[in-house]
């Protein structure tokens, strides 16, 4: 028989010992200090956005206030009408998010349904000869004039900011004066929004973990869908917990 | 006419349809199954419908804010780390308290072709203006191609110039039909940008126009079209340094 490593009985003796050594009770936190350790969280995640060259959504729960974000300035503010948070449920069963998962920022915030524009495209005219001016044929027309941002775009009268990380910025719009849609267009639109709740609760395509729900006057979720930058980010402060 | 064609031809005869006909049920048996059908399908259905209403997403309302403000409990004395975080929280705060300028600054929403004169907090002026048309135009002959669409982000004025000359680039030249002329002096059109021009990069400015009545319009090829009093305030009010914030 061989001997055994003279190294391997002392080893195994220790990690038997720290195996029965319990571990040390973690400090319990004062809900105080928890509380202060994510707002800080938050305001670093928030600081960082900030320091970017990206825009960023702010949502004040406290104050009920939307603000669209560059650089820590807010470049517009939009008043909430009503705020809710939703969590999926599959069979009354909720999926809840962790406690602290608004002490994070979110980022590549993307409209849906997309806001689509056209562009006008328009082919030059052939360049007359140096000196002469262009003839009528030359420059048949007047470009068109472009259209405003209200004739441009048709706004839904819901729709979502879906953020990467599960978690998305439903505005829904107060009032009738945004809804330029069609009534077929706005059922189609409600239908396709409960269905789509439906898989996103079930977990299809996205998972979703979090929706917030703003309601804001119709001119003012409008101008949102309307201006709302590519790509924008989201940080959300004073969200009592559920 | 036979029997069996008889209870065929009448629907809901069951009592008259003859037990035991080849190719047929017992009316028992039918009638169990149906029942049992009918029971199974609103059951399933019953169930469905509670497994949609019970799916979906859970929406809790968020209260409004307090009118009045309560009388928080007297703190107690801080924990170390309380105490730390306590510190590190008023100094973010602050550093994002101060990134709003405290002078003057602009804001431009391209979308809805407003301009706003702010100082701190206060809005100075609000005018319409006129951005980019995000119209394309393609040179036929060259291929090149121009997009107007005025850029979103955070510039400075860089410049102001009273009387300003516009130089042409080339696109002006492709957009008329004309020929791009050799001589840079050529370019050179008076008039054309207003009073002034407030100069913020890449060939971008706020300037006049000679068409006011597209103001509130997208109508430029990416610079800020601006009215004339309106031009002349923030001209004044605007030193060169002024943030200019694109949306």
């Amino acid at each position: 028989m061989r001997a055994r490593h003279p190294i391997l009985a002392p080893a195994a003796a220790l990690v038997a010992s720290l195996a029965a050594v319990p571990a040390a009770p973690r400090p319990v936190e004062d809900p105080e200090t928890a509380r202060l350790r994510v707002e800080v969280e938050r305001l670093r995640h928030e600081r960082d956005l900030a320091s970017g060259k990206g825009f960023y959504l702010r949502l004040d729960a406290s104050r009920r206030r939307l603000a669209l974000v560059l650089e820590g300035v807010a470049l517009d503010e939009y008043p909430a009408e009503d705020l809710e948070w939703g969590v999926p449920e599959v069979l009354f069963l909720d999926r809840r998010p962790a406690a602290d998962w608004d002490a994070g920022a979110f980022s590549r915030g993307r409209l849906d349904p997309e806001r689509e524009r056209d562009r006008v495209e328009v082919l030059a005219p052939a360049p007359a000869p140096s000196g002469t001016a262009p003839t009528d044929q030359a420059s048949p027309s007047p470009p068109p004039v472009p259209k405003s941002a209200e004739e441009l775009y048709s706004v839904p009268a819901s729709y979502r900011v879906v953020f990467a990380g599960g978690v998305s910025l439903e505005v829904r719009a107060k009032g009738h004066g945004g809804r330029n849609r069609s009534l077929f267009r706005r059922l189609a639109d409600a239908a396709g929004l409960r269905f789509s709740d439906l898989g996103t609760a079930v977990g299809f395509g996205a998972r979703e973990r979090v929706r917030l729900r703003v309601t804001l006057e119709a001119e003012d979720a409008a101008s949102l869908y309307r201006s709302l930058p590519p790509d924008v980010g989201l940080i959300v402060v004073g969200l009592p917990p559920r | 006419m036979s029997a069996y064609a008889e209870a065929e031809s009448s629907p809901g005869a069951g009592p008259a349809s003859p037990a035991g006909v080849p190719g047929g049920l017992p009316d028992r048996l039918r009638g169990a199954l149906n029942r049992r059908s009918v029971l199974a399908t609103l059951s399933a259905a019953a169930l469905a419908l509670l497994a949609l209403a019970g799916t979906g997403w859970d929406f809790r309302r968020v209260p409004p804010p307090a009118a009045d403000v309560s009388v928080s409990p007297p703190p107690k004395a801080p924990s170390r780390e309380a105490a730390r975080l306590l510190a590190e929280r008023q100094r973010l705060e602050a550093s994002l308290r101060h990134r709003t300028p405290r002078g003057p600054w602009i804001v431009i929403d391209q979308t809805h072709n407003r301009l706003r004169l702010m100082k701190g907090d206060d809005v100075v002026l609000e005018a319409p203006c006129s951005a980019g048309s995000g119209m394309v135009l393609k040179e036929g002959s060259r291929g090149r191609v121009w997009v107007f669409d005025t850029p979103r982000g955070r510039f400075e004025v860089l410049s102001k110039l009273a009387n300003p000359v516009w130089r042409k680039p080339d696109w002006a030249f492709v957009e008329e039909g004309e020929a791009i002329p050799k001589d840079p002096g050529d370019r050179l059109e008076y008039g054309s940008l207003g009073e002034y021009a407030l100069y913020f990069g890449n060939g971008y400015m706020i300037h006049g126009t000679l068409y006011e009545r597209l103001l509130g319009r997208p109508v430029s090829h990416g610079c800020i079209r601006l009215g004339k009093e309106p031009l002349r305030e923030v001209y004044r009010q605007a030193p060169v340094g002024t943030p200019v914030y694109i949306y």
